[in-house]
Parts: structure tokens; sequence; C-alpha cells
């Protein structure tokens, strides 16, 4: 496998440079700071650059756990596992049934295919300022039909329901990058499979089981794997609809900003050190879930 | 690891067949009813919200708060001109369209960079060089390290600090690139030797062209990211004359909080030069998404 010596182009000194800028780049500002989050979580740093710095070993690590704040911490930990576990499976189920239904000859079907992407390029600031209009409890058309129905709510500002609503919300602006996979999928499927299934007289249902699922099984692989990584690690939209520190919608990563950059809830410590901990707890975590993830996709996609 | 590596790649790969459109079974009768109204009901609930926001912004305050449902009466145009002024929108809109542009480009050019010579074998511990692409996909939470590291290089409060922190956020680049360079026979690289092509005239003249989708997904993804960051922006720009405009709409937001008919306005302007840009690209943009594998 060795080719190194292969290189064609006569002086190898282009290659080498062009190839040092573009991964020292990567190196200094993606793979220092992640290498360096492991080291600096054995610190107290702190965000004032100046302030002496010390080791304090497994000082953040225990604290994490403590008493005082461990409470909070598997609270975050409980929203986090519910969060990217409901996003995950609303969105694939809800992208497969819409982009089999987009796969259809349908007039205006690259309308809505381009309706349904859309929120991918909005982004989560306008989405969130969207949904705020639109769940706002004086008079959005939410509170309206809340309202028809003799109820009200405080929408995002209920305990009880914020988290679902953000949810909701993570689904909606999210789907559209599902879709397009599944989309991709399905487009390579050859026509001749359904022709052979329809001679052989198998039923619609038939077809879809036999035919479409097994060879979409890597598009629904990719899917789950993307939107689990991506929703363990989002916070962006929560931040927007609920703010930095509201305890029904906390999830680790607002954890870690809100623990190293202020705006914390939950009496602690904040250091950036401890912020670090907390990344390296949820890296982990992340590791787990996807290695695992993974494996059974892998294993149910072989058994098709 | 490398399992995954076929994940994106199978799904981001360049289809073949695209004439014969596909999966779909002819559909007949009641079952086309019944698909045309699900059609619909996508599209409403896509299309929505969206509407809802201008209606708002169309309103005055006042006829907001006494009908905030209904459609407006009287269309009004200046909520957008007084968001625009005490926005301060200008400004943002001119950051962020330097920030997307130029880490969008830099990291293009930086993924074709180390991407094109880890495919090809070019370089020594090709494996090693594979195996870092994939890890850039896992690595953990570092708004600390970030945010430290800006600090000490003097970067802190700086637009090129956050340029290049935004440009190293590429995450699958190199890897879509390397991925789809398979697609491209390497006799073309020996065709340009044999014409006396230099290295760095194949990879930045000759090259583009040739890979022009994968270049384009990488651009785009990476554009969608820049412009809607809004955390590392709060993070590593402090001063509010460099903030991007989400960072603006924010600010609006927190400042004008009960003013929906305004804070529609505002958000209609910023989302409008991408809805522009997504009208006129819609098809070219979801396509390069999935690399061109998607179309109409």
């Amino acid at each position: 496998m060795n080719r190194s010596n292969t290189f064609i182009f006569g002086r190898r000194w282009t290659v080498q440079l062009t190839f040092a800028i573009g991964i020292s780049l990567v190196v200094i500002f993606s793979i220092i700071p992640a290498i360096g989050i492991f080291a600096i979580s054995f610190t107290d740093i702190r965000s004032l650059p100046f302030l002496p710095t010390h080791w304090v070993g497994l000082e953040n690590y225990r604290t994490f756990f403590s008493s005082a704040q461990i409470a909070y911490n598997l609270h975050a930990l409980k929203n986090t596992f519910v969060f990217a576990i409901a996003v995950t499976l609303f969105q694939n189920v809800l992208a497969l049934f819409i982009a089999v239904l987009l796969n259809q000859r349908l007039r205006g079907r690259n309308f809505a295919r381009a309706v349904v992407f859309m929120p991918t390029i909005l982004g989560v600031t306008v989405v969130g300022l969207i949904f705020s209009l639109i769940f706002n409890p004086s008079g959005g058309p939410a509170a309206s039909v809340w309202k028809s129905l003799g109820a009200s709510s405080a929408f995002f500002g209920d305990p009880h329901l914020a988290m679902t609503l953000v949810i909701v919300v993570q689904v909606w602006s999210g789907i559209g990058v599902a879709v397009v996979i599944y989309l991709a999928g399905l487009q390579a499927i050859p026509q001749e499979l359904y022709e052979v299934a329809s001679i052989d007289g198998a039923t619609r249902w038939q077809k879809l089981r036999q035919v479409t699922y097994p060879l979409l099984a890597p598009s629904v692989t990719a899917n789950t794997l993307l939107c689990i990584i991506g929703s363990l690690q989002s916070y962006q939209l929560i931040y927007v609809l609920t703010g930095p520190s509201n305890p029904a919608t906390q999830v680790l990563s607002l954890a870690i900003f809100t623990q190293g950059f202020g705006g914390s809830q939950g009496g602690s410590v904040q250091s950036q050190g401890y912020a670090a901990s907390i990344s390296i707890v949820q890296f982990i975590i992340v590791m787990i879930v996807s290695v695992a993830t993974l494996t059974y996709l892998r294993r149910k996609e072989t058994a098709l | 690891m490398s399992e995954l590596q076929t994940a994106v790649r199978t799904t981001t790969a360049p289809a073949t067949s695209q004439s014969q459109s596909v999966g779909a079974a002819r559909t007949s009768g009641p079952a086309k009813v019944v698909s045309y109204i699900l059609l619909g009901v996508v599209i409403l609930i896509f299309l929505f919200p969206l509407a809802f926001l201008v209606n708002t912004a169309l309103k005055s305050n006042s006829e907001f708060f006494n009908n905030p449902t209904g459609i407006a009466k009287a269309p009004l145009l200046s909520n957008f001109g007084k968001a625009w002024h005490q926005g301060n929108f200008a400004a943002y809109v001119l950051n962020s369209v330097l920030y997307t542009f130029a880490a969008a480009a830099l990291g293009t050019v930086m993924s074709l960079m180390v991407g094109f010579p880890v495919a090809r074998g070019y370089l020594k511990h090709t494996r090693l060089w594979n195996i870092l692409f994939v890890s850039m996909l896992f690595l953990p939470n570092t708004l600390v390290t970030v945010f430290q590291l800006a600090l000490r290089l003097h970067l802190y409060d700086t637009r090129l600090g956050y340029i290049l922190i935004m440009v190293s956020g590429v995450g699958v680049g190199p890897l879509l690139i390397s991925g789809y360079l398979k697609s491209v026979p390497k006799e073309l690289d020996e065709a340009a030797v044999l014409d006396g092509v230099g290295y760095l005239r194949y990879l930045f003249r000759f090259l583009p062209p040739l890979i022009q989708p994968v270049l384009a997904t990488v651009f785009i993804l990476q554009a969608i990211g820049v412009w809607n960051d809004i955390i590392l922006a709060t993070i590593l720009l402090p001063d509010q004359a460099k903030s991007p405009v989400t960072l603006g709409l924010f600010a609006f937001k927190g400042a004008y909080v009960s003013q929906w008919s305004l804070l529609s306005a505002a958000t209609i302007i910023v989302a409008l030069p991408l809805l522009v840009v997504y009208v006129f690209l819609q098809r070219y943009l979801v396509a390069s998404v999935v690399g061109g594998a998607v179309k109409g």
C-alpha cells in the first residue's frame, strides 16, 4: 500500500508546501484545540488570560460528580438524551415519509423539495425568531389556537412544554438535509428491480419491504448517525429559543457555554477548566453512542 | 471509523443514473389524490411560518396587538426602513458577507490542498492523514480552547481570527473531496504531467473545473455554517462593530422584545438575501448537498 514514491509531478516541494499550509490550519485551529481540551480539563484556567493557571488533577471531574453539581449535570444529561433521541427518531421517520412522497411523479414536487430544504439555509437565528413569533404567548397563532381550546400557555416559558417545542422546531429546521439524503438514496435504486418485483406479483407493501427498504439501508445509517452526533452536540437553536440557562432545556453543550463564558445557573464554579471537563464527558458520550449506533445499524444492514 | 467514511461516501458519491427517476411507483387514482393532499400539507407546514412572518412585518404594532393572527389590513412597509436603521443592519450584513465568503472560500481551497494529494497517495502516511480527516468529524466541543487560543495568538476580537477559526471548521471538506476524486481517473494527472503542467497549475487551474460539484458542496456547506453561526461570534467578537448579522438580529430581539412587527421586519431583512440566493440557486444547492445526486 505504500505508494509514497508515485508522485509524478516532478518537484516534491510544491505538493509538500500546499499540503503543509492546509494541514497546519487544520492542526492549529482544530486538532490542537481538540487535544488541548483534554489538557486544560485538568486545570483551573479562567477566561482572563493573565490569571495564574494551576494543575488541579481530577478536581474538575470530581466537581462534575459532586453532590453540589450532580443533580444539575444529570438533569442536563437527561435533557441531552431526550433531545437527541426524539429529534433523531422524528426527523428520520418524517424525512423518510416526505422523501417517498416527493419521489413520486407529482406536480409541484420540486417546489416542495425546495421548501423543505429552505430552513437549512435560513439558519438558527432566523428560524428561532420565526418560532418565537408563532409561539408568542401574547397573541401568536399558537396562542390563539390554545385560547380557542380554552387554555393558555407560556410556550417556551413553560417548563413542561419548552423541551417538546424545541424538539419540534429542531425537526422542522433540520429535516431538509435528511430528506435530500433519502431522496438521493431512493433515486439510486434501479427501476428494473421494481419491474422484476411487479412481474413476480409483489404488492406495494412487499416492494417497499423487499426492495426499497434494504437498498435504502445505507441512507438510513448515514442519516441516523449524522442526526445522533449532531443533536447530541447541538445547542444553537436552544440558545436562541430559550436562552442560555433555562433549566427546562439545559443540555450539556449549553452547560459548557454557561460554565465557561458566564450566564451561569445552578450556583457553580465556572472556570473554563471545569467547562472543558464537561466537553470531555460529552465527547465520551458521543463516542460511545455513535460507535454503538453504527455497529447496530451495520449489523442490521448486512442482515437484510 | 472507516465504516462512517463509507457511509459518508455512499451518500455523497455522484449518482450515475439520474434520467430514470426512479423508486417512484406510478401511482394512480385515489392513491394519487392522497399524495397530493399530503404534498399540500407538507408545503403548508413549511411555508406557513414564513407567511406569518411576512404578514406580521406588514402590520403596525397596534394592529398586531389588536389582531395578531389576522391578515394585515393596510400593509405597512415602513417597518422595514425602521428596523434597518435601528438595527444597524447595514454594517452587520457587510460583516457577514465578508466572514461567509472568506471562510467558505479559504475552507474550500484548504480542503482541496489537503484532500487531493491524500486521495492520490502523493504523500507519505496516506492512511494516517485519512484517519485524521475522519476523526475531524468526532472532535470534542472546543469552545473553551478556541477561545484561549484566540486570546494567546492575539486573534481575539479580530476579524482575521474569527475567519481562521471558522475556516478550520470545514469538517467533512477534505473527506468529501478525496472521496469524490475516486471518480476522476488518475490518467488525467499523468496526461497533465506529460503536457508539462506543474503540480500547482494542475491543482488550482485544471482540477477545479473537473470536480466542480464537490467544490461547490464544500463551499456551500461551509457558507451555511458560517452565515448561521452565533455562538463562536458571541465568544470571539465582543466588539459590536464586528458582529455578524445573526448577532445583530439576536441583539435586536433583546432590545425590541415586544415590538413584534418591527422584529418580524428585521428577521425578513436578515432572511431575504438568503432567500433570494436560494430561489435562484435552489436546484443546484439542494443537489450539491449530496454531491449532485438529486436532480429534479
